[in-house]
């Protein structure tokens, strides 16, 4: 998400390459995808695993509090 | 705390969110509030985390969290000071559609937030290109009415008259939505005075501490209950029948990835985001993958966002699961939402075939309308829903007329509707074999025919006119729906695509009606699950004394 520089517009809407999340900050980078932008860990290595042709990736999802603010 | 304690903190805190609810249907304007209950209402924590709701309109209770996190992020705790209110609708920044608009008021309590009382209510009149905010043939958010960022509404317990003059002079009905957005900052205040009194007889420290418990106590649950789902990968494709602007199919792709407690509700594969507005925001693919998930879990797990914890949503941009700006939205949070439902139960019949049914028929109906009214001398507009058939279970038959799995709207009753709008209803009734055939037959949608005694417009925005419900196990197809017009002093029931030249005959805009006018909205039927020719003869001879099945259609289906 990419405001004006005084805020009161959007000049472009960012999302996570994997799982579609709005991204108020730059994201996470991934050195595999490297145009790419990420919302957490867990998404880079799901997005990875799939692309190494994984069917079913196991990835637990640890405490990256998606469903708060952060 | 004790469980004890823990239980009882927590039934206060749905009390107050149901009490909050009763505020908004005693005090709002329009019908769509005071009737059909499409609202709901919830606290959060500081942290944006859902700590409870109530149970009105399950639509909105996934989009809460999006909400609270576009909300904080745009304006910072730092800003926000005692008394604010903050109102919100963008359906790309968590919002559903731009009729749902949220608000939130922070909970004060030394000085601190220490939580927000949120409501959400769907508003009739939102502007845009058609009276009654669905404009079934939208192809920008700019045709769906204004779009309001998070913006203080009311700072430190002042109307912010700017807002609300900007906000009213973009829609058709603003004195009826002055007093809407009344009802629902008169709920958010509600909410903030029941739960600082509730907070004042625990204390701040231990009421965090209980609802940290709580939302971790939620979350032990559903991941136990989601370990006894076979671990494995689920799938399932359902089919948008068309989008208003274009008469063509859309996929909804859903992957279902149940590992050790935990679920992933993945879309990948969906097609790429339609014109028309059809397509799901974020919020709407994420609250669908809560609402099909809460389905087929124990209900009695507390309803938090610890519960929502092993879930985890992947709606990739740009596609019908996830619109990306300035693509149309509106169907996706009434059309769309129930199909993702039915998509992930279609897929998980295979883990838990007890706990999901076959497919319902996923609209509401959306059948808006307004004009001027000459009596008061002032604008209306007006929503009606139709009432579907749900689908047939492992161990029942389908739910007849019954709002669509994510709205849980009441019906609005004849007298109010006529006294309000200038209809009148000639029937309304349950359609007889609407329901798909079964073992478990699916439910029997509804029929409504009215009579237009103004001038108005109409629009409409529903589903399954072509692509009936789907059975399982051998279950039959339900009805479809359909709505047909016939103008005054003829004799034809037409579609809008036979009598207007629409594209679609269930979704579009701005049909023009006078006094004398018909129009006949039938909904469709739920499928069924399971053959037929193993339903009782009991149940069968029961359906067609009932008049739910003709005896025709029992000889044909059911062997009778």
């Amino acid at each position: 998400m990419k405001f004006s520089n005084n805020g009161y517009y959007i000049e472009q809407y960012i999302k996570c390459s994997n799982c579609g999340m709005l991204l108020y900050s730059d994201g996470l980078k991934s050195e595999i995808a490297p145009n790419e932008v990420f919302c957490s860990k867990w998404c880079i290595d799901w997005s990875s695993a799939k692309a190494d042709g994984v069917e079913e990736p196991k990835i637990p999802f640890g405490h990256e509090k998606l469903h708060e603010i952060g | 705390m004790d469980m004890i304690h823990m239980n009882i903190v927590e039934s206060a805190m749905i009390a107050i969110a149901r009490e909050m609810g009763i505020n908004v249907q005693k005090t709002a304007y329009s019908t769509i509030f005071s009737e059909a209950e499409d609202f709901t209402c919830a606290l959060a924590n500081r942290n944006g985390e859902l700590i409870a709701v109530a149970d009105f309109c399950p639509a909105q209770i996934g989009g809460v969290p999006l909400l609270v996190r576009s909300m904080v992020k745009e304006i910072p705790l730092s800003d926000m000071n005692e008394g604010d209110v903050i109102v919100h609708n963008d359906p790309y920044r968590g919002g559903l559609h731009t009729p749902e608009h949220t608000v939130f008021k922070p909970i004060f309590v030394e000085k601190e937030i220490v939580a927000f009382s949120v409501c959400i209510g769907h508003f009739v009149e939102v502007g845009g290109m058609v009276p009654g905010g669905f404009p079934g043939e939208a192809t920008e958010v700019f045709h769906e009415g204004l779009r309001v960022p998070p913006v203080k509404i009311m700072k430190e317990g002042e109307d912010v008259p700017e807002v609300w003059k900007m906000m009213l002079a973009n829609v058709r009905t603003p004195r009826g939505n002055y007093g809407d957005m009344r009802a629902l900052i008169s709920a958010v205040d509600l909410g903030e005075e029941r739960l600082k009194s509730l907070i004042e007889k625990y204390g701040a420290e231990a009421f965090e501490k209980t609802v940290q418990d709580l939302m971790d106590y939620s979350e032990k649950r559903m991941r136990a209950e989601l370990e006894t789902f076979k671990d494995g990968k689920y799938t399932f494709i359902d089919t948008i029948e068309d989008d208003g602007i274009e008469d063509k199919e859309y996929e909804i792709h859903v992957a279902v990835y149940v590992q050790g407690g935990e679920v992933v509700v993945d879309y990948t594969g969906s097609s790429k985001q339609a014109k028309g507005p059809i397509n799901a925001t974020l919020g709407v693919a994420w609250s669908a993958a809560f609402n099909a998930i809460l389905h087929m879990t124990d209900e009695t797990i507390p309803l938090n966002s610890g519960c929502l914890r092993p879930i985890r949503v992947i709606a990739p941009a740009g596609t019908v699961m996830n619109v990306d700006y300035p693509g149309s939205s509106v169907g996706g949070n009434t059309e769309s939402h129930p199909l993702i439902v039915c998509a992930i139960f279609g897929a998980m019949v295979d883990c838990v075939p007890d706990r999901v049914m076959a497919s319902e028929g996923t609209t509401h109906g959306c059948f808006v309308f307004g004009g001027h009214d000459p009596l008061n001398d002032e604008p209306y507009g007006g929503f009606d829903f139709s009432y579907v058939g749900y689908g047939g279970r492992l161990f029942a038959d389908g739910n007849d007329a019954t709002d669509s799995i994510n709205g849980n709207c009441a019906n609005t009753p004849m007298e109010v509707f006529e006294t309000r709008f200038p209809w009148i209803v000639e029937e309304y009734a349950l359609r007889p074999n609407s329901g798909g055939p079964g073992k478990f037959r699916g439910g029997l949608s509804n029929v409504k025919q009215m009579l237009c005694t103004g001038e108005m417009l109409v629009s409409q925005m529903t589903n399954k006119h072509k692509l009936s419900a789907w059975g399982l196990e051998d279950g039959q197809e339900g009805a479809l729906g359909a709505t047909l017009y016939k103008k005054s002093g003829t004799e034809k029931w037409e579609t809008t695509v036979e009598g207007y030249g629409k594209v679609s005959p269930s979704k579009y805009s701005n049909i023009p009606m006078t006094p004398g006018d018909r129009v006949r909205v039938l909904a469709p039927g739920g499928g069924g699950y399971g053959s037929p020719l193993e339903r009782s003869r009991a149940s069968v001879e029961e359906d067609v004394r009932e008049g739910y099945v003709t005896e025709d259609r029992a000889k044909e289906f059911y062997g009778l």
